[in-house]
């Protein structure tokens, strides 16, 4: 909302649920059901048939489907429907990437309840459980043998059977993926198309080891440090797995590994990286966001330098400090006098219950940097998170 | 001591920060537009002598700093944070009250006050009130309107939604003379907000 103040453009949020505002401010505020995607397209046409609008974003796994369904629907499309499906639906990216020139992990797809004795005595391990339509890792479980393989997808049942977020599961569906998992470095790339050509917006090392049982992110670190020779193989990668899903326009936030097999595509998303880490990334003079390009380009405005600033950054995603309720949280001011720390923001409040992951996927705050170096900002990070201490009482059962 | 005040900063933009000092600075709401208006009050002479600071706002123990360089908060902030210390620990208040404004500018603000705070009452509220939230007009100044969110918009993923398509939007529509909405709440300390805010 800052960066489109910043542009002047005038916006109309749409959110699932509604806001209290919506019938006094019809022009600025809708409510859309994001699981109904032919009722919300509907919903759509009306309010552009009072209220003109001349794009459509949509910045999450669910909205960015519903967006793309929306400005087709107008005439305007600019990334086919099935594409960003695709890139939403990771047993539909995993079939279009398959046997083309991107390394994807070997798969299967299984659903909640199917007898998998058999499937379990037949992989090669470690493998990875993973719900087609969850987001953020959740219920993304490593299994090194056919009994931790039963369990965890015991887990990932109950994970699923109990997401009442119904865009999380608007088809009702209880599939999971059972893939290799593929050893190596992970990194996150960042990126803008624009007439099918990738643009490389960053390129983050995850310098913390994401080998599971679990896979919670931590920090995001850039420039990468990795040999620019698989820099650039992992941007190939990430650009060939684009191209192959039928992406055209827009950002995407692609999950790739290296290893001695070269780049991996873990998963693409035709949508930006979310919305507090984006707070990273600046780019030109470092007065220009993320958020501004992606309207800019999504408007036809011309676009500005695509060129992140000089200086590295990272962000840490809080790792979540146990399961129950916040009581308190301490050492906020000391984090934020960590030199290069830029900002340390705690998103839980008081009261909230944690739920450490698989079963979460919420992170309970942020801590951002920038610096001269990396590893600076790597240190920084770190050292902030070092200092802050969260006081948790047992949640109800 | 100045080492003794705790400060804590929570930038709201790039060119947008509050301050929240852990002891009062200025009893009621008093907001400097200019380096002009802070003449008599040394806490904001001490901001406004730092380069491309704009406006301040002062509120109980929030300060709002408004600058328009490009400098990250990570820097300015510790210049700012610094003049507040050491304006706090001179024995000089550190704010003066607002000085008489011209008869048409004081009546301006106070007849905005009386109808913000009407369309507060009778609109605003009862729509909030459904999520839980509460919004408090608690100044206006030279047509600014200042607000300060409370119960479940306080902290709520939703807040600057509610605040700019919602609180603005009625204010533009209703009152056109309002130029601007300025956000007091320390949104860090909501405990009850109706939505979570963003996974990542």
């Amino acid at each position: 909302m800052e960066a489109a103040r910043r542009l002047q453009i005038d916006l109309i949020v749409a959110s699932e649920q509604p806001s209290t505002f919506e019938q006094a401010r019809p022009e600025g505020l809708v409510t859309l059901d994001f699981g109904r995607i032919d009722w919300s397209v509907q919903r759509a046409r009306r309010v552009a048939a009072s209220y003109p609008f001349q794009a459509t974003l949509g910045l999450d796994d669910d909205t960015v489907v519903l967006a793309t369904a929306i400005e087709n629907a107008l005439g305007r499309g600019r990334n086919p429907l099935e594409a960003v499906v695709a890139a939403r639906d990771k047993h539909l990216q995993r079939t279009r990437l398959a046997g083309g020139s991107v390394q994807v992990p070997r798969y299967g797809v299984h659903t909640i309840g199917e007898h998998v004795d058999a499937v379990a005595a037949s992989l090669s391990y470690p493998c990875v459980v993973k719900p087609v339509r969850l987001s953020a890792s959740r219920g993304v479980i490593r299994a090194d043998n056919p009994t931790q393989l039963l369990e965890a997808i015991i887990r990932v049942g109950a994970i699923l059977k109990s997401t009442d977020d119904a865009g999380e599961c608007a088809d009702a569906t209880l599939e999971y993926l059972v893939e290799e998992f593929v050893p190596g470095y992970e990194v996150a790339l960042e990126g803008l198309l624009v007439g099918g050509e990738l643009h490389v917006l960053a390129l983050f090392d995850k310098p913390d080891p994401l080998d599971g049982p679990f896979f919670e992110e931590s920090i995001y670190v850039t420039p990468s440090r990795h040999p620019v020779s698989e820099q650039t193989a992992l941007i190939e990668c990430a650009r060939q797995a684009a191209a192959a899903l039928g992406l055209r326009e827009g950002p995407i936030h692609a999950e790739l590994r290296f290893n001695e097999q070269g780049a991996w595509l873990i998963e693409l998303a035709a949508r930006p990286i979310g919305g507090r880490c984006s707070a990273v990334l600046r780019f030109g003079d470092g007065t220009i966001s993320l958020e501004e390009i992606v309207l800019r380009h999504a408007l036809g405005m011309s676009l500005p330098s695509l060129e992140r600033e000089r200086n590295a950054a990272a962000v840490m995603m809080i790792p979540v400090p146990g399961a129950g309720v916040l009581e308190e949280f301490t050492g906020v001011d000391d984090a934020k006098r960590v030199p290069g720390v830029e900002d340390v923001v705690i998103t839980a409040h008081r009261g909230e219950t944690l739920v450490p992951w698989p079963e979460g996927s919420r992170y309970p705050g942020f801590i951002f940097a920038r610096g001269q170096t990396p590893e600076e900002v790597e240190h920084a990070v770190r050292e902030a998170h070092h200092g802050l201490r969260f006081v948790l009482r047992p949640a109800s059962p | 001591m100045a080492s003794d005040i705790r400060i804590t900063a929570e930038p709201v933009d790039a060119q947008r920060c509050k301050f929240l000092v852990d002891r009062p600075v200025y009893q009621g709401v008093r907001r400097f537009a200019d380096r002009g208006e802070a003449a008599g009050s040394p806490l904001a002479e001490a901001l406004f002598a730092l380069p491309g600071v704009q406006e301040l706002i002062v509120s109980g123990n929030l300060i709002t700093v408004v600058k328009e360089s490009p400098e990250a908060w990570q820097v300015a902030g510790k210049a700012v944070g610094a003049a507040i210390r050491q304006a706090l620990s001179a024995d000089a208040p550190p704010i003066a009250d607002r000085p008489p404004a011209t008869g048409a500018a004081r009546v301006s603000d106070d007849e905005l006050y009386e109808r913000v705070s009407d369309l507060f009452e009778q609109q605003v509220n009862p729509m909030v009130a459904r999520h839980g939230g509460r919004v408090e007009l608690i100044d206006v100044q030279e047509s600014i309107v200042m607000l300060r969110m409370s119960g479940g918009c306080q902290g709520c993923g939703m807040a600057s939604v509610t605040l700019r398509q919602g609180i603005e939007g009625m204010l533009n529509q209703y009152l056109p003379e309002v130029k601007g909405i300025v956000d007091i709440t320390d949104h860090t300390s909501g405990t009850n907000p109706y939505f979570a805010s963003a996974k990542k």
